[in-house]
Formats: structure tokens, sequence, C-alpha cells
């Protein structure tokens, strides 16, 4: 194809991304070196690089940004470890019994992320079935405090996001080469060891793609902690996402707000790296 | 992989394969439980599995007064409901051409969602449903169609352009929503369009569009480039190509796309939450029930959660292999 041609074929979602992502950032690296609040939004006060550093020297940034980093290092190791014992599992039985499964473990995946949280904050309501539970388990009253709700938080985390790493293994599980599970099987290799070298070797690239797209998403998790937490600040549960929410609508400090997007953006760009090699790579092919 | 024929071994799997299966449904179960208790029920101190059912919720999620003969509209609504799902479903098997029946189909939706107000008196919570559809709707279409040209462009065009326009797209994947939002907000403001649904459909449209233009990309990639080069040598235009030969063979990869769309602009709670005030759709609204501790919202919250949560069940379960197999392709992709 030509060059004019792809032109053509591509301007409109060009211009959609030119109007609505390309000047949106530049605006607000531009907004990020002004005072701005709601009050006089319509003449922003340039204040050069005050906001930024206002933003590295506030421990309430730093602590979201702690609390963001445990989120991902809980969530995604256990969505990844879960979601792939359940793909072999699922694997073992009947085409029938599959789809009955599939479909239910789909669940957490299609249900809008805002309401699955209703429904898990349903479950520790002062009648809810957990609560029940815990307080007959642990015989002590189920309170909201700071590790509770941190809890409560990682492990919705862990609900939301398995689906769609289950979902995938179990897909790049049905790719696997036959001849060489029969082969290992006539060597007589256990189930195990079919696993360790046959099966894991086989979604690695799966395992890398899984690792990329759900770092971003733990990365930027804003729905379920603004649920859980009602957005008080006595949990001191703030993700990036949320505190840079909570400066912009809550203190109105827009331009501070938007001081920290850009910060976050820079966390992003390096977790991307190496995708971003690969699709020079790709893309330059001959075709 | 081969199976485990062991009688106990394979106890054990469904074993687990059911507890999982608990996990990931209870919240679910709990809420839909609530959600037809009544008040005291709802907030009795052991949890009630065994009740008097009742729509009181609904009716007052939904509705405004309930009307005399409510029982009999409800009845004919459902019928209605049921019969063009019917339609969709048994198209194949009507001597009708397809086109036809999936037209008269959302038609007949349209003029029902319509007709409703004007037969009770719905409350908010119709009118964000409503609001809700449109700007669903509204993205999905938008950005399918420029995301397949653009996508089918990248697929076949190999140039530094290209790979500049994809990283762009992962760029802008992987940012943070609140780094666009916060200028959105400023554009809204200063050319007069907060609080519309256009807004809120081409702000969506642009988040989504780089997933879009990716997942699309790598279906377009398998089509292999001679068919198109067949029916050009046939003096067909590149678009007319595009349009004849390869968007029907395409038709699977789309819809498997358009289903991500949909689930991504149905959830997409932090863009409407900033960029309106009034014309919320599902998930801004339903967060606003969580607010509040009063124990009266409990189980208008519940039924909220349950009514948002059937219309997308019902697209996934009619859809359910697309969404499968789109998973997994994206995945063999990356």
């Amino acid at each position: 194809m030509k060059r004019n041609t792809f032109f053509r074929f591509a301007s409109p979602s060009i211009i959609i991304m030119m109007l609505l992502m390309v000047i949106p950032l530049i605006m607000a690296i531009w907004l990020g070196t002004n005072y701005v609040t709601y009050n006089n939004i319509a003449s922003p006060q340039f204040v050069g690089l005050r906001n930024f550093i206002e933003v590295l020297e506030d421990p309430v940034f730093w602590r979201s940004f702690r609390f963001t980093g445990l989120y991902m290092i809980v969530v995604v190791p256990m969505q990844i470890i879960v979601g792939f014992t359940v793909a072999i599992l699922l694997d073992q039985v009947s085409k029938f019994s599959r789809g009955i499964y599939l479909s239910i473990f789909l669940l957490p995946f299609i249900i809008v992320p805002i309401v699955g949280t209703l429904m898990f904050k349903q479950l520790f309501e002062p009648s809810g079935l957990l609560r029940w539970a815990y307080q007959t388990i642990f015989d002590t009253k189920f309170l909201y405090t700071e590790i509770t709700v941190k809890a409560l938080i990682l492990f919705h985390g862990v609900w939301l996001a398995t689906p769609f790493a289950l979902v995938t293994y179990f897909a790049g599980i049905q790719t696997l080469p036959i001849e060489q599970i029969e082969a290992a099987s006539i060597d007589g290799a256990s189930g195990w060891q079919k696993i360790r070298y046959i099966v894991i070797p086989h979604v690695r690239s799966l395992t890398i793609f899984i690792l990329l797209i759900s770092l971003m998403d733990a990365y930027r998790i804003f729905d379920s902690i603004f649920v859980l937490t009602r957005m008080n600040p006595i949990y001191k549960a703030d993700t990036l996402m949320t505190y840079t929410f909570k400066t912009a609508m809550t203190v109105q400090r827009l331009g501070k707000a938007d001081a920290m997007a850009v910060l976050t953006v820079v966390g992003v760009m390096i977790i991307l790296i190496p995708n971003l090699i690969q699709t020079y790579k790709e893309q330059m092919r001959e075709r | 992989m081969d199976k485990i024929k062991n009688p106990i071994g394979r106890a054990l799997i469904h074993a687990a394969l059911v507890l999982f299966s608990i996990y990931s449904i209870v919240p679910f179960y709990w809420t839909f439980l609530q959600s037809f208790k009544s008040f005291k029920d709802a907030n009795s101190r052991t949890p009630k599995f065994f009740f008097t059912p009742t729509w009181e919720n609904y009716q007052e999620l939904w509705l405004r007064s309930v009307p005399e003969n409510g029982a009999l509209i409800a009845y004919i609504i459902l019928m209605a409901v049921v019969i063009l799902i019917c339609l969709l479903l048994f198209a194949k098997y009507i001597p009708v051409r397809d086109g036809f029946i999936y037209a008269f189909v959302a038609v007949g939706f349209v003029a029902l969602l319509w007709g409703i107000p004007k037969l009770v008196e719905t409350a908010k919570f119709y009118d964000y449903f409503i609001n809700t559809i449109i700007v669903t709707v509204g993205t999905v279409v938008v950005s399918i169609t420029i995301g397949s040209l653009a996508a089918y462009g990248l697929a076949r065009y190999a140039g530094l352009l290209g790979v500049i326009l994809l990283v762009a797209a992962l760029g802008f994947r992987a940012l943070p929503r609140l780094a666009f939002i916060l200028p959105y907000f400023w554009m809204g403001s200063a050319i007069n369009l907060l609080d519309t649904h256009l807004l809120v459909i081409l702000t969506m449209v642009a988040v989504n569009q780089p997933f879009t233009i990716w997942m699309l990309r790598s279906f377009f990639m398998e089509i292999p480039a001679d068919l198109e080069e067949a029916a050009m040598i046939d003096g067909a235009s590149r678009l007319t190509a595009f349009r004849k030969v390869i968007i029907p063979i395409m038709w699977p990869g789309i819809i498997s796309t358009a289903l991500f769309s949909l689930l991504l602009a149905y959830n997409e709670f932090l863009l409407v939450r900033v960029l309106t005030q009034t014309t919320w759709t599902l998930p801004v609204a339903i967060s606003r029930y969580t607010g509040g501790e009063d124990p009266a919202h409990l189980t208008i919250a519940a039924a909220a959660a349950v009514s948002a949560t059937i219309p997308i069940i019902l697209v996934i379960l009619f859809f359910q292999k697309n969404l499968v197999k789109g998973l997994a392709s994206g995945a063999v992709k990356g």
C-alpha cells in the first residue's frame, strides 16, 4: 500500500487522536505549569515548575505511589498464578462443563467494575454474607479499618483481574502441540513435569502479554478504590489515580493534579519499552 | 493436554473448579438475593437465604409511581422484549433477508425504549439507562468505523508512519485516563459542550481508539493481501475492495472488537463522572447509591446493580464465543 492511500485510510483516526489525545496531553503538561482552580479556569496563572515540585514533596503522593505499588505486586502475580492453575484444571474437564464454568468465570470480567465493587461491598454491609462469616469465624466485630479496607481492595483486585489471565491462558493451552505431549507421555513424564517443561514454555509469550496489560491496568486502578473507600482519607488507601482525582475534584487544584498525572505517565513508559521495540520490528517488516 | 483418568483426581478437579465458580459468582449471587428482599429482611443480623421475594426495590428504582394495571404493562413489555430477542436468535431460519430482520429488531427496541415512558411514569434511573445506551452505541459505531479503516491501513502499509501511529496508540492506551480527562473538562467548558452526549461519545472514541486499532489490526493481518488485490485488478478501487471483499471476511473479528468497545463504553466511570453533571450513565448513577450510609439505600443499590448487569450478561451470553476468541487472538499476537 502506498503512503498516500494509507494516509487516506488512517486520517479519521489520526484526526481524532490528534484532537483528543495529543493536544490534551500537551495541554496537561501546560496546565501542570499553571496555578488553576475552578475559580480562575479561564485565566490560569503561570507558576513554572512549582506544581511538580509540590507534588514530589507531597507525602500523600508518595504514600499513594507505595499503595499502587503494593496493589501491583499483590494482584498481578496472584492473577497470573490463579488464572494459570484454573486454566490447566479447566482443560481437564469435558467440553460441555467447560462452557458452563467459563460463563461463570467470565462474570467478574463483564460486570461493570463499579457495580462489581458495589456487589463486593454488599457482602460486607452490616447484614452482609461475608461480614457475618467473618464474625462467626473470628468471633470479633468486622470494622472498616485501614487494614481491612486495604485487604478488601486487594481481594477485590484479584477477583476482578483473574478472568482475563484465565481465559487467555485457557486459549493458549488449546494450541499446545499434541505430538510433544504424547512423546512426553511415552517417555513417562509426570503431569507436573509436562506442565513445567512443555506448557509453561509454550505460554511464555502469553505471560508477557498478560503481565503487560495487567500491570498497566493495576497501575491505573481507580473505580474499586473509589467505591470501597468512599474517598475517605482515613483508610490511607489512595492510589495514584484516586489521589489525582481528589486533588482535581475535591481540593480543586487542577494544575497540581495535571502535574501529578504527567508524573505518573513516566512510570507507565518504563513498563512499555520492551513492547515498543517489538512493535517497531514487526511493523517495519515487508509485506 | 492428556486428561487425568483417575476418578478421584477428576472429582478433585471439579471440586476446585466449583470452588472457583463460587468465588466468581458469590458477590453477584448475594446482591441478587438482596435486591429481592424487603428492608427488614435485607438488614437482619444473620444473612437470610429464605424470604418472601418482593419487587419493591425494582419498582422504586425504575418507577416514579406504580400504575394500577402495572402487572399487565410489565407483561406486555416483557413479551415484546422476548419476541424481539427470539427474532434475533432465529433470524437464520426465517425466509427473509437477515438484514431486514436485524433492522426490524433495532427499530423495535428503539420504539420500545421510546414508548415505555409514555405508558408508565419512569424514574430518573430510566433516563440514565437511556443515556448509557445512546453513549455506548454511539461510541461503538464511531470507533469501529474509523478504527477499522485505520487498522486496515496499518495492516497493509509497511513504513515509519505506521510505526509512529501504532506506538502513539500504545502509549495512549497505557496513559492514565486522568491525564486526558482534566484537559477534556477544560476544553468542554471552553466550547460549552460539558454535560452533552456528544462530548462523552467523542472522548470515549478517542480513549478507546488505541485499543480498537491494535485489536482490529491483528485481525486484518491474518487476511492475505491477494484477496483484495484480485478485486482491484478487476477494476475495483481500494475502498470498494475493502468494503466488498475484506469487511465480510472480517465480520467475526469486527464483532469481537465491537464487544470489547461496548464493554469499555458501558463500564466507563471516570470520564462520565468528570464530564457530566446530569446526563449520567449507569456506572456514575450507581456509584451515587454507595455514597450514603443510609441502610434504606442498601436494597435499592442492589436492585440498581442487578439492573445494570442483566443487559450486559445477555449481550455477552449471545456473543460469548466472540469474546473468548477475541481475548485469545489479541493474546496470540501480543
